[in-house]
């Protein structure tokens, strides 16, 4: 049927069959990409459109409903270039990271805002609490976590404080994400287009026979050599069709001979001898994907298990001195095991290709990705093209949280079937393909072994086990990072990685160190518990990092702390507890990054092949550049997420290395522009250009070699974290008051960015500690946690209130004075809500996440302390 | 191939061939839609007159079937306090402003394994629950029927409290109960015929002076389908005696449960502690979890508990 709508104020005709929602006519049949489609499933409120001015689903509204209908989307709620208060304050007060639920959230804070202010006076102190948002936008989700920022922008908009035209921009590209200008991947489009979509195995092992694609239709086979297929969901085939449907279709329908074969989920069975082996061969085991950033170590197989891999401090003192004191019963052993589950990045934006071969020897490729340079490398050399000839665009990302570092199904699929077709070919994955094969922070089991002296509490040996479960992954250093905090004693890292017919793990921001914080922090804390010590101080008596003993002092000197309840002193219902957990990274560099400083028509334009996933990257070279020209950071036009963005290389966006890498060299260059042709650009010739290389840090480097453009440095990050709870013993339901986080990563270049990563990060740790769960069918393998609803990450009201503190000394060696931080500060937030937890109730949650059920079960069955 | 007819009464039907799906405000079935891509032929009921009309007569309020989740949860606030507090307390604000009365009622389950598009189970075609023996976390705790996941009609089990009648285009009168039946039948989640619409929901007569409280226990904020669920509604005269009360409950069975046992102890009583924490226990009767489920029956005492506390207070 025809339907005639209003949008934006304009009248719009469009043709719909009748089960579409309004979020696909709106983006693809109006060309509105503002919108964002994410969850599918109404949970999420990316897509929310305001119909006849109240705030509407726009993936479960049907698009029937448009009929006759005024709708605003995001595009609209601007005047022009005059930005909407709420607007103006998702800009000035940072609620937004990587921008792709920004639209929605934007919408609905409209409608919100209108509403409120028609109910009360304009001036009246105070605007509406956090409660009051937290139920208005109980829709929306933000996996970035920029909460906080949520919060501080629809309260102040509300309050009238960016009326009439006020309110400065922290982030630079926040005006064109909240105005849905900014383009991801997923919006864009190309004349002629196709549409692929993947065929998944829906047998965790099998063998495949051959696939024959029907006549005319354009498809690959994605399976090596082997045939075989290690997971349920893993990708067999891939087709494109002129429709996003008729793809699906076509890949539902594919004729896929499959010989299943014996599979296992469980890790515990997977170990046992007898088990049937996910890598049978040498050159199987060879090929096994890496959950871990950089590859794995080499390391023996035997049946599942790969490993251990050793990481020693006079290990053998360290297990001599264990086992002496398991044997006498020394009170000063503590010994816990833990288990992790495997949590899901599901970035909002999902994994995203569009790929057009300009002709035979040109590429150019649109991907949602964290590194546009080493995607722009690693295709070339995939396809057997030279790197010049290969473009890769990303100008917005809408998240990664590192499971966009490699070259994966979607771009290798649109990429093969664009040079087929000779069209190009965009392929784009839904909710339940990115929440089943993209990565996981993989789940584990951690085995504690912490000697003290019975009297001193010094530390005297520490040995860490941990069997790391990343599906068919293998590469998990887990223990090995518990060897990096308390450097003063015998110790051992042993890691294994125990494969499974599960889902492949991949790098998830600070891969294995939440995971390791979850095991040893609670140990640290249980020795405190069991001598009666303060957790702070006895940390302080072991660390030798002078950057977390400057964050002791601050952390023992807060009033949450200070008033800290002694540990199962509550009698009553709701139960509130403090706990403290501390976090550690290592600095990671790129001393090849390049940036561009140009003058172009009188305006500064900074040039680099990074990019952008919501980290601030584009923030950070503006800053730089504006700094030294001494103007403001929106006088500066960044170009990246462009692959060829002027420069011969730009930083992956992983390993915390990104703005450590930029900063620098953006100033660099900056002050050998300025010093050519002065500060008056109006007079300096057009085209003017310096171009600065970072290089490494002089004699500082922990390992003399750069591999993959990572240069290990010298010295580690820090981070402490210190967590309210509220513990209620009736529900079974935890909820986290407050977090203040201390992060030492030196000289902070952005504030009010970083601040917002860093609060992200304690979002994320929420969802770790208490609701996120992969949950695999155990007869198939599938995913059952495939979907929003039942993948459960951080809702607005989840969110502690947050005080972020930056130690900014002990960086000055390193140029611009400071490292990166998106890693350190994941390590210890969902630690310390599991310390906070025991200090509550007196029981201990070795599990992951701490369910209700988990709890009430924790807690009828507690011996008493 | 799809198509779309907004329908002008109930009884119109399109010469059209293929599968008619009835949809009122979409919320459950646009998803479902999307998980499978179906292409059925759409009987869209919003144009239908009356279709979202509320009607209060001496006899009772009725609801047409198309009387949105934010309307019940803002203008029956006063009169049916119990059925207004679990309106408001169910899913988002977006959901609520365009999810119907009759849609709520009449919804899929929400099963992980039901709503996965590569497994099927009794209520997708295939012939088993493979919750059972799979994962079913959030499954029943009373295990009474095949199917092992609870029905998620909030509103059902409210109307349950106030043993509202519903009416369709073939019958009338209809209790809550005849028409979500008791699970032995796995394949549905309703018992209409397929040609049958659910047109009105009759609610008695406001009593006065009702007390009501609502609870739903989850792991976040809001915005979760209920672990467990509970609501109730009391009378009570001047010296604090419950003189009527009704208690139902949520998430633990294939349908939503009224719990007698629970309200003959409160009926009489002054909600003293005692009574109280006594009725809340007597919830727990029959109960027999599945593996994963043993911890709902400890939560379901509690968010009884929960309500009690609450509507006394």
């Amino acid at each position: 049927m025809e339907l005639t709508t209003t949008v934006n104020d304009e009248t719009r005709v469009v043709e719909v069959d009748g089960t579409e929602s309004a979020v696909e006519v709106v983006r693809d049949g109006l060309g509105l990409t503002g919108t964002k489609l994410v969850c599918g499933s109404g949970v999420c409120g990316a897509c929310t459109m305001l119909v006849d001015g109240e705030p509407v689903l726009g993936c479960l509204t049907p698009a029937t409903r448009l009929r006759g209908a005024s709708v605003t989307t995001v595009e609209g709620i601007a005047d022009g270039e005059d930005l909407h208060p709420v607007q103006r304050a998702f800009a000035h007060h940072d609620g937004l990271q990587c921008g792709y639920c920004t639209p929605g959230f934007v919408v609905d804070a409209v409608a919100f805002h209108d509403r409120w202010r028609a109910d009360h006076h304009a001036g009246e102190p105070g605007g509406p609490d956090r409660e009051t948002i937290a139920a208005a936008l109980a829709g929306h989700l933000c996996r970035c976590g920029s909460y906080e920022g949520i919060y501080r922008a629809v309260a102040a908009a509300c309050r009238g404080e960016l009326d009439g035209g006020v309110g400065g921009v922290e982030r630079v590209d926040a005006p064109a994400k909240v105005t849905g200008a900014a383009l991801y991947t997923t919006d864009v489009v190309l004349p002629g287009m196709m549409h692929a979509a993947i065929r998944r195995s829906d047998v965790p092992a099998g063998v495949v026979g051959p696939i024959i694609f029907p006549d005319g239709v354009v498809g690959l086979d994605l399976l090596g050599d082997d045939r075989r297929v290690r997971w349920a969901g893993q990708p067999i085939a891939v087709v494109a069709a002129d429709s996003l449907a008729q793809a699906r279709r076509i890949a539902r329908e594919l004729v896929v001979p499959v010989t299943a074969q014996g599979f296992v989920l469980d890790p515990e069975a997977a170990a046992r001898p007898g088990a049937p082996l996910v890598y049978p061969s040498r050159a199987e085991q060879k090929a096994a994907p890496s959950a871990g950033e950089g590859g794995s170590m080499p390391a023996r197989w035997d049946g599942n298990r790969h490993g251990p891999t050793r990481t020693p401090f006079l290990g053998t003192v360290a297990k001599r001195r264990i086992g002496s004191a398991r044997a006498g019963g020394r009170r000063g052993l503590v010994e816990l095991e833990f288990h992790t589950a495997a949590q899901l990045h599901t970035a909002f934006e999902p994994h995203a290709c569009l790929a057009d071969w300009t002709d035979p020897q040109h590429l150019r490729v649109w991907l949602s990705t964290q590194g546009v340079d080493l995607m722009r490398h690693a295709i070339a050399d995939r396809f057997d093209l030279d790197p010049t000839q290969v473009e890769v665009v990303a100008e917005h990302v809408g998240g990664g949280f590192g499971a966009k570092l490699s070259l994966t199904t979607e771009a290798v699929g649109a990429i093969s079937l664009s040079r087929l077709a000779r069209r190009p070919v965009r392929l784009v994955l839904d909710r339940h393909e990115e929440l089943t094969g993209t990565g996981n922070r993989p789940g584990s089991r951690s085995h504690v072994s912490l000697l003290v002296d019975d009297d001193t509490q010094a530390i005297q040996a520490l040995i860490v086990d941990t069997d790391s479960h990343a599906g068919v992954a293998i590469g998990n250093s887990v223990a090995a990072l518990s060897m990096l905090l308390y450097d003063r004693t015998p110790r051992l890292a042993r890691d294994v990685d125990v494969v499974t017919n599960a889902p492949p793990g991949a790098p998830f921001r600070g891969p294995g160190g939440p995971t390791s914080a979850w095991a040893l922090e609670q140990t640290v804390d249980e020795v405190a518990h069991r001598f009666g010590r303060d957790p702070i101080d006895l940390r302080a008596q072991w660390d030798g990092n002078q950057k977390r003993q400057a964050l002791y002092r601050w952390a023992a000197a807060l009033e949450t702390w200070r008033q800290r309840p002694t540990t199962g002193s509550q009698s009553g219902r709701f139960k509130r507890g403090v706990g403290v957990a501390a976090g550690n990274w290592i600095y990671l560099v790129d001393p090849d990054c390049e940036v561009v400083v140009s003058v172009e028509s009188g305006r500064l334009v900074a040039s680099t092949a990074a990019q952008d996933m919501g980290t601030g990257s584009r923030t950070v070279v503006a800053r730089a550049v504006a700094g030294v020209f001494a103007v403001d950071p929106g006088q500066v036009d960044v170009r990246l997420g462009r692959s060829h963005g002027g420069t011969s290389h730009g930083p992956a966006s992983g390993g915390s290395r990104t703005t450590v890498s930029l900063w620098s060299t953006a100033v660099e260059a900056a002050t050998s522009l300025r010093d050519r042709v002065g500060t008056d650009l109006g007079r300096a010739p057009d085209g003017a250009s310096a171009t600065a290389r970072r290089g490494g840090d002089r004699g500082l480097r922990a390992v003399p070699m750069t591999m993959n453009g990572i240069q290990i440095g010298r010295g580690f990050s820090a981070a402490l974290h210190v967590t309210e709870v509220e513990v209620d013993s009736r529900t079974g339901k935890t909820r986290v008051l407050r977090v203040h986080g201390g992060i030492a990563v030196g000289r902070i270049h952005a504030p009010v960015l970083a601040r917002s990563q860093c609060e992200g990060s304690i979002i994320q740790g929420v969802g770790l500690a208490l609701y996120e769960n992969q949950v695999l069918d155990p007869h198939t393998g599938l995913t059952l946690t495939a979907n929003l609803e039942d993948y459960r990450i951080p809702q607005l009201g989840d969110t502690p209130e947050i005080d972020i503190h930056f130690h900014e000394d002990g960086w000055d060696r390193v140029p611009g004075g400071g490292v990166g931080l998106g890693e350190v500060a994941t390590v210890s937030p969902a630690a310390s809500v599991g310390n906070a937890i025991l200090n509550a109730t007196g029981w201990r949650p070795l599990s992951l996440p701490v369910r209700p059920d988990r709890l009430l079960e924790g807690l009828r069955t507690k011996v008493s302390r | 191939m799809s198509g779309i007819t907004i329908l002008t009464a109930y009884d119109e039907r399109p010469d059209v061939s293929g599968e008619l799906v009835y949809r009122a405000g979409g919320t459950d079935l646009q998803e479902r839609l999307r998980t499978t891509g179906g292409t059925p032929h759409i009987l869209d009921l919003t144009g239908v007159p009356g279709f979202a009309a509320i009607a209060h007569t001496d006899a009772g309020t009725t609801l047409g079937a198309g009387t949105t989740v934010a309307t019940v949860a803002h203008d029956l606030a006063a009169d049916y306090p119990a059925l207004a507090l679990t309106a408001a307390g169910l899913a988002t604000p977006q959901v609520r402003a365009t999810a119907t009365v009759g849609g709520n009622l009449l919804q899929r389950t929400r099963c992980w394994y039901f709503r996965h598009p590569h497994l099927s189970c009794f209520k997708s075609g295939g012939d088993s629950c493979p919750a059972r023996d799979g994962r079913h976390l959030y499954g029943v705790a009373f295990d009474t029927a095949p199917c092992a996941h609870p029905h998620p009609s909030s509103l059902a089990m409210a109307l349950l409290t106030y043993a509202a009648t519903v009416d369709t285009t073939h019958r009338s009168g209809l209790g809550i109960g005849d028409v979500l039946g008791d699970g032995s039948d796995p394949g549905r989640d309703h018992l209409l015929a397929d040609d049958e619409v659910l047109t009105r929901v009759t609610l008695p007569p406001p009593a006065p002076g009702e007390r009501a409280a609502y609870f739903r226990s989850i792991s976040r904020f809001e915005a979760e389908w209920p672990l467990v669920e509970a609501v109730c509604r009391v009378v009570r005269d001047d010296a604090g005696v419950v003189r009527a009360c009704a208690v139902a409950v949520g998430g633990v069975a294939p349908t939503p449960l009224r719990l007698p046992a629970v309200e003959d102890l409160l009926t009489g009583s002054t909600l003293d502690e005692a009574t109280v924490s006594a009725a809340a226990a007597a919830a727990r009767r029959g109960a027999n979890p599945l593996p994963e489920t043993g911890y709902k029956v400890e939560l379901l005492e509690a968010t009884v508990c929960e309500v009690l506390d609450r509507v006394r207070s």
